[in-house]
């Protein structure tokens, strides 16, 4: 059997290769991944998968099963929803074979080289936070993986594109400089669509930056801005809390957020106004080491 | 028909650093994934310099994964081991005891359960205890419950609450209704003590002829290429020992079970290299060329690991089922595997007709 022709999506921290005999899936990665030059999809890659439609005959509505090493362990899609499977599915395969960092679940955001890690679990509004600062002027590093060399310390970008859900699409839609993918409405997860990174973040993906700042965001709609410092102890048991593979990585993990909580100032924001969160964000860090 | 290059690739690294260029690393990572065998080729592959860095962190990755399974697998044991108390000998099959023994071959190995072996008469005593102890099964309907009480070797499987492994209890190592069906109470006899535990495990011929049993007769088909790979390190081991082949052949056949160790010397040669000696496999009954061209046939099919660029294709699926057929044959007389397989379909089809998804 012939090899298919792959496209390799070079995010930074990982390089995804994707194969689909289906134009809207090409057509949408297009508009998601507008400042990627093309690459050598011959070149390694951490997750290499094909999108393919499934037979006609069967009932319901056209979908589309997303193949990995000749496994398929994610449900189908509609195959006008493809780009958020090939979104989804790519980055859970991404979680179980990266164990060569600590992966927060986080939005990752920087100032120069000093990041600021935004750890949530969902519907906390962690990604629509990250691309509000991302619109602010902060360098966007990534939404769904805060990905942490523990050897050095260090953040390594994962810059692809936010998916953001129901009522926060159209709270970023409105932001000045907003690009979004494709509107997908009634997904598995609710109405979704991507949030672009602008130019300068994707040229800047291979650029780690240090963190400074631990910030665990709730969004809380009307509610009056609170934040409060959070001791090192207790910011590191919740950023063990809020990562794909603390307890796999085992001694590795427990240095990696030790160290981490160590060397970063930790806040709980509550917010109800995004601009008010993102100035208390811009001050934190000047606070922060 | 020669084995597709990666594959060679991921076979050979298991033993002797590997040169490759990327590309191929990606396709030997590939291929290694599905089937398990990452971590062990990590095992081998990390402690060697000048390693691509994607490649080692997929490796680091790996070694890490099965590292934290490996703890969890030692925490099932020290739970276990208050149970054993020495009125009846307990012994630990499989990855459980290769990971007791510190055997070269248990480093990256992947395990999902822990099985253990006791005398049938305590069966019910063990069952109990592990029960008192907290260990909970898996609520089954009656007649999964019977399957597994009068024509299984092992009883339904327990899990304590909140462990990751499940515990499986066996009387026997062979479906107690299929044709290979030998009487246990030499497998106790002939076990050993591992020092500093209260458990036994089975001496290593014994290991062989039930990885061979295991790979080449029983139940599931996927990941079965790691069964080879087991068989190929426990005959390693083996081969150092001095008169290790006579004891293998003559307990295989005071078991009755030279075929399973055919096919299991014959794919450890085939495809792992495994040093067996030619005198070994001529003091063995060679299957009829009949069934040596079926099994040649299936058996590459179903067990290596498929073309990743590519869902699995129609043959693969064919050469599964027609291996599964076998097995089930091999597990009960057709009197009593007509009616089990009827009941299994009638049941699939009432859940279907219930709108359900078809169980397993």
């Amino acid at each position: 059997m012939t090899v298919p022709s792959y496209r390799l999506l070079d995010a930074g921290a990982a390089r995804i290769a994707v194969a689909s005999p289906l134009q809207t899936l090409h057509a949408h990665l297009d508009m998601v991944y507008p400042h990627l030059e093309p690459q050598d999809a011959a070149g390694f890659a951490d997750v290499r998968v094909s999108l393919l439609p499934e037979a006609l005959w069967r009932p319901g509505r056209r979908q589309v099963r997303m193949w990995c090493d000749s496994q398929s362990p994610f449900e189908t899609y509609p195959v006008a929803s493809a780009l958020p499977l090939f979104e989804w599915g790519s980055n859970w395969l991404l979680s179980q074979r990266l164990n060569a960092y600590l992966l927060l679940h986080a939005g990752v955001v920087a100032r120069e080289d000093r990041a600021v890690l935004l750890p949530a679990m969902p519907g906390s509004g962690k990604t629509t936070l990250t691309c509000a600062l991302h619109l602010a002027g902060w360098r966007f590093l990534s939404d769904e993986f805060g990905v942490l060399d523990p050897d050095t310390g260090e953040i390594l970008p994962m810059t692809r594109p936010a998916p953001l859900k129901n009522e926060s699409i159209q709270v970023i839609r409105a932001r000045p400089g907003a690009v979004l993918g494709p509107l997908f409405p009634k997904t598995r997860k609710g109405d979704v669509a991507h949030f672009v990174p602008d130019r300068d973040s994707f040229s800047q993906r291979h650029r780690r930056a240090r963190p400074a700042l631990v910030v665990f965001p709730r969004f809380q709609a009307g509610a009056a801005l609170t934040c409060n410092r959070v001791d090192a102890a207790q910011a590191a048991m919740r950023l063990g809390l809020n990562s794909f593979n603390y307890q796999a990585l085992g001694p590795v993990g427990l240095h990696a957020v030790a160290t981490l909580a160590r060397q970063t100032h930790a806040y709980e924001l509550q917010y109800g106004d995004l601009d008010e969160a993102i100035s208390q964000v811009e001050q934190l860090l000047e606070s922060a080491p | 028909m020669p084995l597709p290059t990666d594959i060679r690739h991921l076979l050979q690294g298991l033993h002797a650093p590997l040169t490759l260029t990327q590309p191929q690393w990606e396709r030997v990572l590939r291929r290694a994934r599905p089937v398990g065998l990452h971590a062990r080729l990590a095992a081998v592959q990390l402690p060697q310099p000048g390693l691509p860095d994607p490649v080692r962190r997929h490796l680091l990755s790996a070694q890490r994964i099965a590292a934290h399974r490996g703890q969890a697998l030692r925490a099932e044991l020290f739970r276990l081991s208050p149970l054993v108390a020495g009125d009846f000998p307990v012994i630990i099959l499989k990855g459980g005891a290769y990971l007791l023994q510190d055997r070269k071959m248990a480093r990256g190995r992947f395990a999902s359960d822990i099985d253990l072996l006791v005398p049938s008469s305590h069966l019910r005593a063990m069952e109990d205890r592990l029960r008192r102890a907290g260990w909970q099964a898996a609520a089954l309907d009656a007649y999964d419950e019977r399957y597994y009480r009068d024509w299984s070797h092992e009883t339904p499987p327990m899990r304590f609450p909140g462990s990751p492994l499940e515990v499986d209890l066996h009387h026997a190592i062979t479906p107690v209704t299929g044709s290979l069906a030998f009487d246990p109470s030499s497998l106790f006899s002939h076990s050993e003590i591992v020092p500093g535990t209260p458990f036994r495990v089975l001496s290593l011929e014994d290991q062989v002829l039930h990885a061979c049993l295991h790979c080449f007769h029983d139940g599931e088909l996927d990941l079965r290429i790691r069964e080879v790979v087991d068989i190929d390190g426990l005959l390693r081991e083996g081969a150092a020992r001095p008169h290790f082949w006579e004891a293998l052949i003559r307990r295989a056949s005071g078991l009755g079970l030279h075929r399973p160790l055919w096919y299991g010397l014959h794919y450890a040669r085939l495809w792992m290299d495994c040093p067996v000696p030619a005198s070994v496999m001529e003091r063995l009954p060679t299957p009829s060329r009949r069934t040596r061209w079926c099994m040649d046939t299936l058996i590459p099919l179903a067990l290596l690991p498929p073309d990743p660029d590519h869902p699995p294709p129609l043959r693969l699926k064919a050469a599964q089922a027609l291996l599964r057929a076998r097995y089930h044959l091999l597990r009960m007389p057709p009197h009593l595997l007509l009616p089990h397989l009827a009941h299994k379909a009638g049941r699939r089809l009432k859940a279907y007709l219930d709108g359900g998804k078809p169980t397993p």
